[in-house]
């Protein structure tokens, strides 16, 4: 059996729905568990008294990333059919730090916020009405900013491609840089905290 | 070191996993596997140039009624098609499975499809992956019904023609065909594929062929 299933066909278009739909589950409760349904926890991390956002996302990003590679290696998944976004450098560079800037003030990131309406944050909700606002308001101007939204293009860019390096290589330098940053975010904490 | 381990929280000992993991990937190799080929450009114009990546119906009819099994006739087509109709000796595969699909390395291997560019799209994979034997039948299956299953003799056929199709003939009736002599009476013969007369060959699962969706968060 080889991954990935929907696109080798073990599953149709309904099916992958409910696949999402589980996994989505998934997704929300372990943010739940990690304490980010709490804007006070998300927005912590921007001053550096709580290093959790930085540590949740950097784990599952080398859990990933370490899951994809050897389960590639092994040969049970091809990973040139996993989807990868194009990069628009540009265009996300800027749409990277409006996200940003909107995490600060709103104290939630659009899956986090989704995440805090189920347990009932009225902030969350409030935040979630102006998420779903901005992305009518987007769809509404997308023709005006069409060219800008897909400029620089690079393709499906992978770290291997862009910086040759082998790829494994490229997987324990993530996880070195993972480990080191776990460490400087624990020291950081402590110093704040003081 | 067995006290230095359990000295360890839970947090040090996954990013100690996740460390020696990291290491060992060092030495892993690529996880892309055969997704990716490097080819020769220049080589491969030069065998297309050459005209050395085609057998012609008349060549594969002649193979197959000599016997020979050097080689591997794959029918690209659908299921479905493969079914009603296919060359003796043919095995389906479909062109997502092709890749998938290991041939010996010196194998012979001959592609066909409907007209002829799926098999010239497959037979660009396979090359890039490195089977130098592959080759296209030219035409495709409608050359092969053209040429080999009802064959034409124009209207005024000089001699050389003549011997030719007479030699035609005895090929095309071989494999259940109907020769048109150009005449009148037979333009209105209805052509009706031969009864697959040959074993029935073994065909591969054949996956499900999905439309390009948009995808991504």
């Amino acid at each position: 059996m080889n991954a990935p299933f929907f696109k080798y066909g073990l599953f149709g278009d309904d099916f992958s729905l409910v696949v999402a739909f589980l996994i989505g589950i998934g997704f929300g409760f372990f943010l739940e568990r990690a304490g980010f349904g709490s804007a006070k926890k998300l927005t912590a991390q921007f001053y550096f008294i709580d290093m959790s956002v930085f540590k949740v996302m950097f784990t599952a990003i080398v859990t990933a990333m370490l899951g994809l590679y050897y389960l590639g290696v092994l040969g049970l998944i091809n990973l040139s059919l996993v989807y990868l976004t194009p990069t628009y450098l540009i265009p996300q560079i800027l749409g990277g730090l409006i996200l940003g800037i909107g995490f600060v003030i709103g104290g939630y990131c659009p899956g986090t916020s989704c995440v805090a309406v189920s347990t009932g944050k009225i902030d969350a909700l409030v935040f979630l009405i102006g998420v779903v606002a901005g992305i009518f308001a987007f769809g509404e101007v997308f023709p005006l900013i069409k060219n800008f939204y897909y400029s620089s293009d690079m393709g499906q860019l992978t770290l291997p491609q862009l910086l040759n390096i082998p790829y494994g290589l490229i997987v324990f330098l993530v996880v070195l840089m993972a480990v080191g940053g776990f460490i400087g975010a624990e020291f950081v904490e402590k110093k704040m905290k003081k | 070191m067995k006290s230095f381990i359990s000295k360890l929280n839970i947090k040090q000992k996954l990013a100690a996993v996740a460390l020696l993991l990291g290491i060992i990937a060092i030495f892993a190799g690529n996880p892309y596997k055969d997704a990716y080929a490097k080819i020769d450009t220049k080589e491969i114009a030069l065998i297309i140039q050459k005209e050395l990546d085609h057998i012609t119906a008349e060549e594969l009819a002649d193979w197959i009624i000599q016997g020979k099994s050097d080689y591997r006739l794959i029918d690209l087509r659908s299921e479905k098609e493969f079914e009603e109709y296919h060359i003796p000796t043919a095995e389906n595969i479909q062109l997502t499975m092709l890749s998938d699909y290991t041939f010996l390395p010196a194998e012979k291997i001959i592609l066909y499809s409907e007209g002829g560019i799926h098999s010239a799209q497959a037979w660009f994979l396979l090359v890039a992956k490195g089977y130098r034997n592959a080759y296209m039948l030219k035409g495709g299956l409608e050359e092969w019904k053209d040429k080999i299953l009802f064959p034409t003799i124009s209207q005024n056929p000089s001699p050389d023609e003549v011997k030719h199709f007479e030699k035609i003939k005895e090929v095309s009736k071989y494999f259940g065909g109907s020769p048109q002599t150009g005449k009148e009476e037979n333009v209105t013969i209805k052509q009706t594929l031969p009864k697959l007369e040959m074993p029935k060959q073994v065909t591969p699962q054949v996956g499900t062929q999905k439309k390009k969706k948009k995808e991504g968060c």
